[in-house]
């Protein structure tokens, strides 16, 4: 029965997470809450049947049968002029669909992000504060495992070092104004904020590469298996007992999959940022800059849980990525799958040279 | 400083001994760790202390804390490196003496070229001095400044062997001569082990018509005191050979098939000695290429196929690679090379004194592994190499592993090809 | 005075004293040192040897280049871009010209600098996750291994972040890591870019008397 209860709420908590992301893409993609507007353009904003120049009656001084204001509307929604330069976009004087990133980057991204950060961050310590530090249950064994190999530990604290210095950056660059401005005035966050960006697109490639070696460095083990499914069932483990789990489980290749499609999503967009010429429209770079925003903030989230289990949340983990191996208690209590074939492949590995030894005595 | 206990000793004697060569190598040391890839004890054991530049942190140490520039300013500062202690050269005994065979292999590697081997050389005169090494290298060591000879081959003793084999063999051993333009040196592993290898040179030696003698007042090449750190012994032994050679009144003095003995008396015997040496100082191999040069080898051709092991002392530290590999050309019909081979070879893991010492010999029959993969990837059917400490360490191997290749010397073969006028 | 004059002033010409200074001590004080002459007859020049250990060692030889390959890659990516970086960045030609020579030279586009930036830093934090990652390097590392790293890498980046050029406080912080940097260098593992012209041509030549360079 707790089996079936366990489902039903998981369903339920899975519907109203649904509810959630929902309203929050509506709001997002042009629901009313859309357009709050930048200072400047407060009062300007007009109803949707607004007349098109060269339709009404010309009021005032005007040259012409288009009344000034009927123009510069016309310049704000996206007017295309002629200018003889060779860049054509040099004759929009006014590039619209700018101001509806501005809103949402400010906007929703801002908002939601701060609270999806700080909420993952309150979480963490939320949990810190009621579970502690997860022991390894049956205490040290003194018997280290090997985990992971140097490749794989220099891949991932390759990534992970860009990772800091990019997610500092470019946390500055979507919050400073909000939280560094107050406590520093505007010319400290004014070089704080150039100094942010210039790292940030200078580190930015370098993460790209770092993503693709970290997919294919950790590939191996990261396939969904039937042992992920039901240990997210069992949510890793809060419901019944520790679940059976391979090398990872479920919620590590979650991570997985979420930070190189995550990562990729912000390297493809960082990179079109880096060198915009290659989208050349604005309107695309807006895009891409949202995406990149959006897909920052997620990966940061989502970074926030796997430092607090791979560091304070959890004794033996860290010890993996760093020495490249574990407590065997450790590996018994978290990995049991894995640890089980680890150690049968090292009993035949020593079978086969104690076998080796005594075909060499008898011939 | 006063030397009252074993490290203040220890740390004298490296001080003392930095000049500018060891300074620039220990400051120019990044900790890099490839050495560690050159090595063949870290190759084996994985074991990230037998990486070679950790084998110099006492002696980088007590430079960093009494010798480099600056370093009163840093002691004052209290930025300096610990006093060494009797604990830290104890801790560090097992990686200067039982596993670094002063191979020199570990230079190759290094970006700053740092010639690490030899610093091991430097505090072992240190770790001798404070009286901490392996006992049975030491006590071999002794064996020499008392008996003239590490195995203990007396000049009576040598008398008596050469007699024997002169007789056993009909050939003649010229001893003691009153003057001889070349004074032949022996092993006293060859004199002991491997009497036939002694036979052979005085055949070649004869072949060549050389006027040649062997003397007891300087016959014992092999030079323990090199090898164990303890320098009174080491120029005992070079001593006891210039003056031989002086005596006889030789141009030429011939180091057998020897290693770290070519390199004490060829490269570092004058300097030891503190005078430029009046004779010339050759390797066996490089004397026989020398009369090959000059036609005065006539050897019949040998089928069997050969790979040769170079001896660290005589080709990447010595300089003789080629000439091992000139006597072998057109005789040796089926010679192979390994790989890697000539300044590059892998050590026979028992250079340096190592195969004297009884707690290396485990992990030296391990390195021994990476030699007969070595020569099993040749397929040749027989070893040769030029240095008796290596051979004796390879048929140690051989023995242990039951192994199914043959372990030859050079000179041997040679001697064995020989065609008689 | 602004933070600016302060560290293109009186902290600039002390570090640079300092630096120049030690450096010239530090390889005086290795030098006199001396030790005893080479008395054996050698078999070929020890000048060429010591010229042969200096290029060779420069190169992966020997065979070992399947074992090292990460260290030359990673150090090469990193040495040869802080050397371009030193010398062709275009502020810092600039600063040669205005400041100390009297003279510059092309410097590097900003697309280059940008390109070799990344370079440097990407062999930089490959070789500091070495020291960290790999036991034998672990082993080896001291506080000054620690130290000389760190001093690098902020002197890279307050370089980097100081790209735009637009702020004085920026450019200030660059010199201040610099100057730390220099002040530091005489006295460290740092001396490894003047020593190892001294370890190299001492093994080439007493190797290279020898014969053999290895």
């Amino acid at each position: 029965m707790t089996f079936v209860h366990s489902i039903v709420r998981a369903l339920r908590l899975a519907a109203l997470l649904l509810a959630i992301s929902f309203a929050a893409m509506t709001t997002l993609t042009g629901g009313p809450g859309l357009g709050a507007p930048a200072l400047a353009q407060t009062g300007v904003e007009t109803p949707m049947e607004e007349p098109s120049p060269g339709s009404g009656k010309v009021p005032g001084r005007s040259i012409g049968n288009a009344s000034d204001a009927e123009i510069w509307r016309a310049v704000r929604h996206g007017l295309q002029g002629n200018v003889s330069l060779p860049d054509k976009q040099a004759g929009l004087l006014v590039q619209s669909e700018g101001e509806e990133w501005r809103s949402i980057r400010n906007g929703p991204v801002t908002k939601f992000g701060g609270w999806l950060l700080l909420g993952m961050v309150g979480v963490a310590a939320l949990y810190f504060a009621l579970r502690g530090r997860i022991p390894i249950k049956d205490g040290r064994s003194g018997i280290r495992v090997p985990r992971f190999t140097q490749t794989q530990r220099v891949v991932h604290w390759f990534t992970a070092s860009l990772y800091v210095l990019l997610g500092l950056s470019g946390l500055i660059m979507l919050y400073g104004k909000h939280v560094l401005i107050p406590l520093f005035g505007p010319e400290v966050f004014g070089a704080i904020a150039s100094a942010a960006m210039q790292g940030h697109n200078l580190f930015g490639p370098l993460f790209a590469f770092a993503i693709v070696a970290l997919f294919f460095v950790f590939l191996e083990h990261n396939r969904f298996r039937w042992a992920d499914v039901k240990w997210w069932l069992s949510l890793g483990g809060f419901v019944g007992g520790h679940p059976k789990c391979g090398f990872y489980n479920g919620g590590e290749k979650v991570w997985y999959w979420m930070a190189v499609a995550l990562g990729l999503t912000i390297a493809v967009s960082g990179l079109l940022l880096d060198f915009p010429f290659i989208l050349a429209a604005p309107q695309k770079l807006q895009i891409a800059h949202l995406v990149h925003n959006i897909a920052g903030v997620a990966i940061i989230a989502g970074g926030v849980g796997h430092i607090y289990l791979g560091t304070v949340g959890m004794d033996g983990a860290l010890e993996a990525m760093t020495r490249g191996d574990v407590d065997a208690n450790w590996a018994k209590e978290h990995h049991d799958l894995w640890y089980q074939e680890t150690i049968a492949a090292q009993q035949t590995a020593r079978q086969t040279v104690a076998q080796g030894a005594a075909a060499e005595v008898t011939t | 400083m006063t030397a009252e206990t074993p490290a203040a000793t220890a740390i004298d004697r490296f001080v003392t001994q930095i000049g500018a060569q060891v300074a620039a190598y220990l400051d120019a040391c990044v900790h890099c760790g490839q050495c560690a890839e050159a090595c063949h004890f870290y190759e084996v054991s994985g074991d990230p202390r037998h990486t070679p530049a950790y084998k110099l942190v006492p002696l980088a140490r007590a430079y960093r804390r009494h010798k480099a520039p600056f370093a009163r300013l840093k002691r004052t500062l209290g930025l300096a490196p610990a006093e060494l202690e009797e604990a830290d050269l104890r801790e560090w005994q097992d990686l200067i003496y039982d596993t670094c065979t002063m191979c020199g292999r570990c230079t190759m590697v290094c970006p700053m070229g740092i010639d690490i081997a030899s610093l091991v050389g430097l505090q072992r005169r240190g770790f001798a001095a404070a009286g901490i090494g392996p006992e049975d290298l030491f006590e071999v060591a002794e064996n020499s400044r008392i008996k003239g000879s590490p195995l203990g081959a007396t000049p009576k003793v040598l008398a008596e062997r050469i007699e024997w084999l002169s007789d056993e063999h009909e050939v003649e051993i010229p001893l003691d001569k009153a003057q001889a333009d070349v004074l032949l040196t022996v092993s006293s592993i060859e004199t002991m082990k491997y009497p036939q290898s002694i036979v052979a040179m005085a055949r070649l030696l004869n072949h060549a018509g050389e006027n040649w003698t062997l003397s007891s007042k300087g016959y014992e090449a092999t030079n323990f005191g090199v090898l164990s750190g303890k320098s009174d012994v080491a120029k005992l032994m070079l001593t006891k050979i210039v003056e031989a050679a002086e005596s006889v009144g030789a141009k030429l003095v011939v180091i057998p098939e020897c290693g770290h003995a070519y390199g004490a008396l060829r490269w570092t015997g004058a300097t030891m000695m503190g005078r430029p040496l009046p004779f010339q100082v050759m390797h066996i191999t490089e004397y026989l290429a020398k009369l090959k040069r000059e036609g005065r080898l006539k050897l019949k051709p040998m089928a069997k196929s050969v790979t040769y092991h170079d001896p660290c002392q005589i080709s990447r530290r010595g300089g003789a690679t080629e000439e091992a590999r000139f006597l072998l050309s057109d005789f040796a019909q089926d010679f192979r090379e390994m790989a890697p081979t000539g300044n590059a070879n892998w050590c026979c893991g028992g250079g340096g004194g190592v195969a004297a010492i009884a707690s290396a010999t485990e992990l030296r029959r391990k390195v021994f592994e990476i030699k007969m993969q070595q020569v099993a990837d040749t397929g040749a059917e027989s070893m040769v190499s030029a240095c008796a400490n290596c051979r004796q360490t390879l048929d140690d191997g051989k023995a242990h592993y039951e192994w199914d290749r043959e372990i030859d010397s050079l000179v041997e073969i040679i001697a064995d090809h020989l065609v008689e006028a | 005075m602004t933070f600016l004059e302060l560290t293109e002033g009186p902290l600039w010409y002390a570090a640079s004293a300092i630096f120049v200074v030690g450096v010239l001590w530090r390889l005086a004080g290795i030098v006199r040192l001396g030790g005893p002459r080479d008395l054996s007859v050698p078999r070929a020049s020890a000048t060429a040897g010591a010229i042969k250990g200096i290029f060779l060692h420069m190169v992966p030889h020997g065979g070992f280049f399947s074992r090292t390959k990460f260290h030359f890659f990673a150090g090469y990516l990193f040495h040869l871009g802080l050397f371009v970086l030193v010398l062709f960045a275009a502020p810092h030609v600039l600063f040669i010209e205005e400041r100390l020579l009297g003279f510059g030279w092309p410097a590097l586009p900003r697309w280059g600098f940008i390109l070799v930036a990344e370079a440097t830093f990407a062999g930089l934090i490959l070789l500091w996750l070495r020291r960290l990652t790999d036991p034998v390097m672990r082993q080896l590392s001291d506080g000054d291994d620690l130290a000389g790293t760190v001093l690098t890498f902020v002197a890279l980046l307050t370089g980097c972040l100081a790209l735009q050029e637009s702020h004085d406080s920026l450019r200030a912080l660059h010199m201040l890591s610099v100057e730390v940097l220099m002040v530091y260098f005489p006295f460290s593992r740092l001396m490894h870019a003047f020593t190892f012209a001294f370890s190299r041509a001492y093994t080439g030549a007493s190797y290279g008397r020898r014969g053999v360079v290895p």
